[in-house]
């Protein structure tokens, strides 16, 4: 599965300081360390930036000085994103464009002047849909308009948009759901979603088994890529199938109940979470304790 | 061949919790079914309703509430006794009205809880005011004051569960742990709970709200811990669940304008909650309790 690195992003104090006084030591050092770690894409995620879109340009500067992986632009401004477009070496990808109006208009287009792949989401101008069947219809629309303007599905990394599991639970097997037909609707099509989102709310030491869980649960619906943190090395590793044990377990458990009786704690944790994120079991803050 | 030969029985049955010292005891729960569903499997214990009681005179009730218990307002044992005999309250819910005071007395309100359960010829439900730390002082003193009385005591939250709990345990009481319209923090404080205070003793509050006032979520919250329970047999939901719906109700400006649509507010809010899965209700108009029974009974 391809990884997009996403350390370096606006919320995190240290980059907002480094992007504020254009120091580019930290977020140089970030890029590197998420390369070294095996980030296939470096993401950039500078927020909105309004009041400065010339922001980009000199981020993707700096970062290309110090690693040879392709960007993922990451901002909603699309001045703020052509800035970035226009200095790139190797094709980055535009995160993100979607179904909204605005962005049909300002972002997508973007993607195919620079000929370059772009992530698109199932937001549509009424909201992010709700069931597998209403993301179906929300990006048939979207790939067709993005088609029509000249960017095939090839080009296209559908991000089925993943949400907060102890917020809407159901949503995650929505996402599945929707996962397992995106070929059949979009052939040819990438995907990608930003997976940390997954276990925003969770307890903190818990977030990783979450994330990683699932992580192998979506390479299994053929999911292309996501977004990830870099510098889980054990989230690392099993996207690039280096742990087959855990990946076994996690699909015998996908497939049937397992009985935990006799299996230790983290085999009987890795069920666990199996069972909350197909929606078998209710979802709750101590679901490795009950 | 009969018509239960083409049901496939539900997993999971709902914890039968007994409320009331024994003699006076009331069993909620119990149900191998969804609400009104007794074609389908065990139905239950049938719905309580439980009147309530304040333990100073409540301000700011509309008069057509009011009136009803005109007589009895600053007599909590009086007003019980008068929503037993007179208006058929299966169990009657103290409201510790009186910890809104500054100069409330945990000692004294505990007597007095224990001076109307020992009259009461019901089971006892009491409440706290919402206020964690004035809650939980409260409750735990009452818990122990009345040992061996099993009351319902509530409500529990995330901040203050541990302490009630345990004294909840030692006296003997049964328990509300209350959370905020999410089913997921419902489960979680149920498995905290679960750690050291039985499950036949937890009656759970995914919290109510009235008719036009978010109902749609405690009606979507309460049907799902019923399917999680009944239908995925989730150990952490079987519980018995309650609706404490009087408080909500009678502060909707459609309740306190007018008598006939106040009493039509509780009793349909009642009824839809009964609807999505309630076994315990709440309730402060004998009116619109009358009416609620009417409607589930099909009898005047």
């Amino acid at each position: 599965m391809i990884l997009i690195g996403e350390n370096i992003q606006i919320l995190a104090k240290v980059v907002s300081n480094a992007l504020k006084e254009r120091d580019e030591k930290p977020l140089q050092e970030l890029a590197s360390k998420q390369a070294k770690a095996g980030a296939d894409y470096i993401d950039l995620n500078v927020g909105p930036a309004r009041k400065d879109p010339d922001i980009m340009k000199w981020l993707a500067g700096v970062i290309q000085e110090v690693v040879k992986k392709p960007l993922s632009l990451d901002t909603t401004n699309p001045v703020a994103m052509e800035a970035g477009l226009s200095v790139c070496k190797i094709p980055p990808l535009i995160n993100s464009a979607s179904g909204k109006q605005e962005s049909k208009d300002k972002m997508l287009p973007l993607a195919a002047k620079y000929n370059c792949d772009v992530v698109l989401s199932v937001l549509i101008d009424a909201g992010i849909p709700t069931d597998s069947s209403s993301r179906a219809e929300a990006i048939m629309e979207s790939v067709a308009y993005a088609n029509e303007i000249g960017i095939p599905n090839e080009r296209i990394w559908v991000d089925p948009i993943m949400m907060p599991i102890s917020v809407d639970q159901p949503q995650v097997v929505e996402l599945f759901e929707f996962m397992k037909i995106l070929q059949d609707i979009c052939p040819g099509a990438k995907s990608t979603l930003g997976l940390s989102n997954l276990s925003n709310g969770a307890p903190e030491h818990l977030r990783g088994t979450l994330n990683r869980i699932c992580l192998v649960m979506l390479d299994r619906y053929n999911c292309f890529s996501a977004i990830v943190d870099s510098f889980d090395e054990e989230l690392v590793k099993l996207a690039k199938g280096q742990l087959p044990d855990i990946k076994n377990l996690i699909y015998r458990a996908m497939d049937e109940e397992v009985d935990t009786s006799s299996l230790p704690k983290k085999e009987t944790d890795i069920v666990k979470t199996v069972n909350v994120l197909m929606g078998r079991s209710l979802y709750s803050h101590s679901w490795l304790e009950t | 061949m009969q018509l239960s030969d083409f049901f496939e029985p539900y997993k999971g049955e709902i914890k039968e919790v007994t409320i009331g010292p024994s003699g006076k005891a009331v069993k909620l729960g119990g149900e191998k079914t969804l609400p009104f569903h007794a074609f389908e499997g065990k139905e239950g214990a049938p719905v309580r309703f439980a009147l309530e009681v304040f333990d100073t005179p409540p301000e700011g009730w509309p008069e057509h509430l009011r009136s009803s218990y005109a007589d009895v307002l600053s007599d909590p044992v009086a007003w019980a006794d008068k929503c037993v005999k007179q208006f058929g309250a299966d169990l009657i819910s103290l409201y510790l009205s009186s910890l809104d005071s500054d100069s409330c007395d945990v000692k004294k309100i505990a007597e007095n809880v224990k001076k109307i359960a020992d009259h009461l010829s019901v089971p006892l439900i009491v409440l706290g005011v919402g206020d964690k730390d004035k809650d939980a002082k409260a409750l735990v003193e009452i818990a122990k004051v009345c040992t061996g009385k099993n009351l319902l005591l509530g409500p529990l939250v995330k901040e203050n569960y541990e302490e009630i709990a345990k004294a909840a345990l030692e006296g003997g009481h049964s328990i509300i742990p209350q959370s905020p319209l999410d089913i997921n923090l419902c489960k979680e404080l149920n498995v905290k709970l679960a750690k050291f205070f039985p499950k036949e003793r937890i009656v759970i509050d995914p919290l109510s709200a009235a008719i036009g006032y978010g109902i749609d979520y405690s009606f979507s919250i309460m049907e799902r811990v019923k399917q999680v329970a009944v239908i995925h047999n989730d150990e952490m939901m079987k519980a018995p669940m309650v609706a404490n719906i009087g408080k909500d109700c009678w502060k909707t400006k459609e309740a306190k304008e007018d008598k006939t649509q106040g009493i039509l507010w509780e009793a349909l809010t009642a009824f839809t909650l009964i609807l999505a899965g309630a076994n315990l209700v709440i309730m402060r108009h004998p009116e619109s309790l009358k009416l609620v029974k009417k409607l589930i009974s099909g009898k005047e």
